[in-house]
C-alpha cells in the first residue's frame, strides 16, 4: 500500500467516523426525553434561573437601590477567607462549600430581608446560583443573584468593608 | 484506549445539559457552538472507542484520537495558564490552582503519547510490514 493512499484512507475514515458521532448524536438528541437545544442560550439571564426557568438575574441599578433603601440582605457565596479580604458592607457570609454547616448562623440575619442578593465573583462564578437556589429550597423565596456582584459592586464605588474596617466599626460601637 | 473513550463518554451521553455547562465553563468555543459541540463530542469518543476496540476503520479511529486527546490537552493547559487571572470564588478555577488540574494535565498527556503511539502503529507500521 502506497503511504498517499494510506493517508487518505486514514482522513477519509476519520471523517467517516465523525460523520457517524454526528448522525447518532442528532437522532438520539430528537428521540430521547431529556434533549437539549443544539444551539442554546448561554446569556447570564438564561443560565441563572431558577427551576421554573424564571431569571434571577438582578442588575446593579436595582440591587444598588434596593441596598440603599434596605430592603435587600446581601448574601456572599465566596469562601470566607475572600470575604474578609473584602465584601459588600453589610452582606452575609455563607461560603457555598460550607452551606450546611452555615446555613442555620446565617439564616438569622436573613429572616428580616424582603430580598436576598446572593453574589460570588467573576461572570461565571455559579456559586451565587447554586446558593440562590439553596435559598429558595430553604423557603427564603424570590432569592436573585447579582452577576460578578463583588467586581461590579467595587467597579461602581459602592459602600465595601473588609476585616479591617469590621474591626473599626466594632471598636466604635464599643466605644 | 478505544475503553478509555468509551468510558468517557458513557456518562456525557447521558448527562448532555451537565457535559453542555462543562464544556460552557471552558469560556472557549462561542455560546452558539456549545451544544452542538456537547452533543457530538461523546458520540465522536464512543465511535472512535468502538472502532479501536473492534478493528474497524482503525487508522481513522487512531487519528481521531490523537486529534481529540490534543484538542482536551490544549483546552486544559490553556485554562491553567488562563485561571492564574481569574480571581473567581468558582469551585473549577480552585481546583485549576491546585494539584488536581495538573494532575488533570499529566493525564491527558499520558493519553495523548498513548494515542500517538496507537497512530504511528496503525497508520505508519503496516507499512513496513509491506515493505519487507
Amino acid at each position: 500500500m502506497k503511504p498517499r493512499h494510506t493517508m487518505t484512507l486514514t482522513i477519509r475514515q476519520t471523517i467517516g467516523i465523525i460523520a457517524v458521532a454526528c448522525i447518532l448524536a442528532v437522532f438520539t438528541n430528537l428521540l430521547r426525553q431529556d434533549s437539549i437545544p443544539f444551539a442554546d442560550d448561554w446569556s447570564a439571564d438564561s443560565r441563572f434561573s431558577d427551576a421554573s426557568g424564571q431569571s434571577m438575574v438582578v442588575g446593579l441599578t436595582e440591587a444598588s437601590r434596593m441596598y440603599a433603601k434596605g430592603t435587600a440582605v446581601f448574601v456572599d457565596a465566596r469562601p470566607e477567607e475572600q470575604y474578609e479580604q473584602g465584601h459588600i458592607k453589610g452582606a452575609v457570609s455563607l461560603p457555598w462549600q460550607q452551606v450546611h454547616e452555615r446555613f442555620m448562623e446565617a439564616a438569622d440575619h436573613l429572616e428580616t430581608a424582603e430580598t436576598l442578593i446572593c453574589y460570588c465573583d467573576g461572570e461565571n462564578c455559579e456559586l451565587s446560583h447554586d446558593l440562590a437556589l439553596f435559598l429558595n429550597e430553604m423557603g427564603f423565596e424570590g432569592a436573585r443573584v447579582l452577576v460578578n456582584g463583588w467586581t461590579v459592586w467595587q467597579e461602581a464605588g459602592l459602600p465595601t468593608q473588609n476585616r479591617d474596617s469590621d474591626n473599626e466599626q466594632i471598636d466604635s460601637e464599643t466605644n | 484506549m478505544g475503553a478509555v473513550f468509551l468510558y468517557a463518554s458513557y456518562d456525557k451521553i447521558l448527562n448532555p445539559q451537565a457535559f453542555a455547562e462543562a464544556v460552557y465553563n471552558y469560556q472557549i468555543l462561542p455560546d452558539f457552538a456549545v451544544n452542538a459541540v456537547a452533543l457530538a463530542l461523546p458520540w465522536i469518543e464512543m465511535v472512535a472507542g468502538l472502532c479501536l476496540i473492534t478493528g474497524i476503520w482503525q487508522p481513522g479511529a487512531a487519528l481521531v484520537c490523537a486529534l481529540l486527546m490534543c484538542v482536551f490537552t490544549a483546552a486544559l493547559v490553556f485554562n491553567q495558564i488562563r485561571g492564574l487571572d481569574v480571581h473567581c470564588g468558582c469551585f473549577s478555577t480552585e481546583a485549576v490552582h491546585g494539584p488536581a488540574g495538573i494532575w488533570t494535565v499529566i493525564r491527558d498527556l499520558f493519553f495523548l503519547v498513548l494515542s500517538a503511539y496507537l497512530l504511528v502503529r496503525t497508520v505508519f507500521l503496516p507499512l513496513k510490514k509491506t515493505g519487507i
